[in-house]
């Protein structure tokens, strides 16, 4: 009797093992993406010819919320496409939620070179940090083959020494969303000074609207950022901001701490949402979109959620660029290209063709329009005509993109992870009033000079 | 029993599976962790050896001492504060003849859900517009004691050890109510005998003979509020500027934002041996006390 029950339980115990791998194996491919799957199956038979081999690619991806679903959707018909065009070959999709593929999932597989052949990527540090550890493809020369080198807007956040080592998907451009409701009732015009934009902010307070909608609290710190960025390049000029890393320019710089006073004053006037620091990022811009507030500064992917099922602002909603300051920044607008996707350095003869191969049907005009009009978001491709079916707000983030002076990539692509963190931070200190705008300039000086020096 | 004694291959067999257990999962990171812990290194490139400067780095680091104050605030509130509630309320839920079912669950609710699910109720309970406490206070004209409880420093860690503390109690409360039921009934007639009624059975009787369970329940509640991190990443992310960090939310901001896996590891470290600490000082008082009541 005990001897059966001892072999019982080491049966079960060894089942038990085996089914754990078996899970395993069926978690790394996407179980979730039924669409994708049922494309795939009958594809990779028809692809595979007798005599050719069947191999299978990863690509990681990151759209896996409900919100993400028509990206996804162009995800998957370029991956049926290039299973036409690549004989035996079969993708997986690998959808991770983007935070935990960029902090953990990604950096844990680049430390170990166990990156899958294409992954989703971004811009600045990552790309430098990777690059570095040389686990990135160079791709200047399948950019030449396939015929997109001059074909985007800026891959500066990407290039590395000269070397293209990602291609944005898309890009994104900050400014003031701000209701037309609001506005007409106030009867307040689009301001195009600071001047103006305090008066505005002034008449929207007095009628007891929360004039600058902001959720800062916890973890959201960034999203005050986007407003310190915009205003220190007001001052500065876009160059301010590229010299903090090389040295050049200092955060103890008139423009940055007038930048950080013009913050202040937004707050201790009681134009920026005192509730800020107890709110979420989405709480903010919730406030905005349930027209609790008249203005809110966001960038373009919050269009989505701005004319959502929920907003009810989402037929008077409109866009204008951070109005002029008086500095040499003035006409310029926030807006960079920093997401996409990079390729495995350590791909071999078949998965190079097949990265080529993906390049060519994934950075197509027609896709980046599918992308503009059915996901609302920002091309990262120049020459695309005729947006028609593209939302208003899109439209006229556009229209403000096209009548900019420049764009200026946002600062922390230009900086540091460490003084992304510690402005952040210093920034609820300011609106928090824990801080003044010159000790504030001082602390960010003295994190920055010791992220140069490299401690 | 004699034969298994001498049989070393059913020693062999017992032993073998849990030391390789204990060895690939405890020592194997425990050991890679001191080695990172000296070493700079970003999670990507090669570890440079950097001797103890990681360690005195958290020694210099404002923000860390910070996180490390908030643990203690942790620690203090839980034995301090929590540990007599909960004592408090067993001994009078012990008491209740009718529905004694019906407490057990209702204190007990709050340890079924996950911390996560707990993080964002109360997050919704603080929220500064339309949150409960707000409201509560607004409807009965206290206008001024509204605030924003987790976007203010001074407010930000008390919430969350409330949180902490409502989701935990009743856990507690169930174990030493176990307890109390379990004192035999003899023992507690021959106290009521002697005089011992009410408050004076609960002090002379009832609690010191619970003392055991009390201890773990202490024990416990240090251990958790020196690993508390899921609820404090959910409801503040250690902010408004780090004022709620706790020490294994800074780890985890030093490894995954900010990249600094050398100095995130010297953390764990830290956050290792000073429970070890605490856990022994604890130890020898409880150990003390017990001798000197014997």
């Amino acid at each position: 009797m005990k001897k059966t029950m001892t072999l019982l339980l080491a049966t079960m115990i060894l089942a038990t093992f085996a089914l754990a791998g078996c899970g395993q194996k069926d978690a790394a491919t996407p179980a979730d993406n039924k669409a994708a799957g049922e494309a795939k199956t009958p594809q990779s038979e028809t692809a595979q010819k007798p005599g050719e081999e069947a191999f299978s690619m990863t690509i990681r991806h990151i759209n896996v919320r409900d919100t993400a679903k028509l990206t996804l959707k162009i995800l998957e018909d370029v991956v049926k496409k290039t299973e036409q065009d690549v004989a035996g070959l079969k993708f997986e999709l690998d959808g991770v939620e983007d935070t935990v593929n960029r902090d953990v999932k990604l950096k844990a597989e680049m430390s170990a070179g166990t990156q899958p052949p294409i992954f989703n990527l971004f811009g600045g540090a990552d790309t430098k940090n990777y690059a570095a550890a040389g686990r990135l493809l160079p791709l200047n020369d399948i950019l030449k083959e396939v015929g997109i080198a001059d074909s985007f807007f800026d891959l500066r956040e990407f290039t590395v020494d000269g070397k293209v080592y990602g291609l944005p998907e898309s890009g994104f451009i900050e400014g003031f969303f701000y209701n037309k409701k609001v506005f007409d009732e106030a009867g307040v015009q689009v301001p195009k000074t600071w001047d103006e934009l305090l008066k505005a902010l002034e008449t929207f307070k007095a009628k007891g609207i929360i004039p600058i909608a902001l959720g800062a609290g916890g973890g959201d710190g960034w999203s005050v950022n986007m407003l310190v960025n915009s205003l220190i390049v007001g001052f500065g000029g876009p160059e301010i901001q590229e010299g903090f890393a090389t040295g050049k320019t200092k955060w103890t710089d008139p423009a940055v701490i007038e930048a950080f006073k013009r913050l202040q004053e937004l707050q201790t006037k009681g134009y920026i949402d005192p509730n800020a620091l107890g709110l979420k990022y989405s709480q903010g811009q919730a406030n905005f979109y349930t027209g609790k507030a008249a203005l809110l500064f966001d960038g373009s992917w919050a269009i989505n959620a701005l004319v959502g099922d929920t907003s009810t602002v989402k037929d008077h909603a409109g866009f204008f660029r951070f109005p002029d300051v008086g500095g040499p920044g003035d006409g310029y607008i926030n807006g960079g290209w920093s997401n996409g996707y990079g390729f495995s350095a350590a791909v071999k003869d078949k998965e190079l063709e097949t990265v080529k191969a993906f390049i060519k049907n994934f950075y197509t005009i027609e896709n980046q329009k599918r992308g503009l009009v059915e996901t609302s978001r920002i091309p990262s491709m120049k020459n695309i005509t005729n947006i028609e079916g593209a939302n208003a707000l899109v439209k006229s983030v556009g229209e403000a993109q096209g009548a900019a002076k420049g764009a200026f990539p946002a600062y922390d692509s230009l900086v540091q992870p460490k003084i992304k963190v510690t402005l952040e931070s210093t920034m609820q200190e300011l609106i928090g009033g824990e801080i003044t705008p010159e000790k504030a300039a001082e602390r960010m000086q003295q994190v920055q000079e010791a992220a140069n020096s490299g401690k | 029993m004699n034969k298994v004694h001498k049989n070393y291959t059913a020693y062999f067999l017992f032993v073998v599976p849990a030391m390789l257990l204990y060895i690939t999962f405890y020592l194997v990171p425990l050991f890679n962790s001191l080695q990172y812990s000296v070493t700079s290194w970003n999670g990507i490139t090669q570890p440079v050896y950097n001797g103890l400067e990681n360690f005195q780095k958290a020694l210099d680091d404002e923000k860390f001492w910070i996180a490390f104050k908030n643990n203690i605030y942790f620690v203090a509130f839980s034995v301090f504060i929590q540990v007599p509630i909960i004592v408090l309320v067993s001994v009078l839920v012990s008491g209740v003849r009718r529905f004694l079912d019906f407490y057990k669950v209702t204190v007990f609710l709050p340890s079924v859900l996950s911390t996560a699910a707990i993080a964002i109720i109360w997050q919704f309970i603080y929220a500064p517009d339309a949150g409960l406490i707000n409201q509560l206070l607004r409807e009965i004209g206290l206008e001024s004691w509204a605030k924003i409880w987790l976007g203010d420093k001074a407010t930000a860690t008390l919430s969350i050890l409330i949180t902490n503390a409502w989701q935990w109690t009743g856990f507690y409360i169930v174990l030493v109510l176990a307890a109390i039921f379990a004192i035999s009934k003899e023992m507690l007639e021959a106290g009521e005998m002697d005089g011992a009624v009410g408050w004076r059975k609960a002090w002379y009787l009832t609690i010191p003979l619970i003392r055991p369970v009390i201890i773990v329940v202490m024990l416990l509640s240090i251990t958790g509020a020196m690993k508390a991190l899921d609820i404090v990443l959910i409801m503040t992310k250690g902010g408004p500027f780090g004022s709620s960090e706790v020490m294994a939310t800074y780890m985890y901001k030093q490894a995954y934002q900010l990249g600094d896996f050398g100095y995130a590891n010297a953390i764990a470290i830290i956050i290792t041996i000073f429970t070890a600490i605490l856990a022994g000082i604890f130890h020898l008082i409880s150990k003390r006390t017990k001798e000197v009541e014997h």
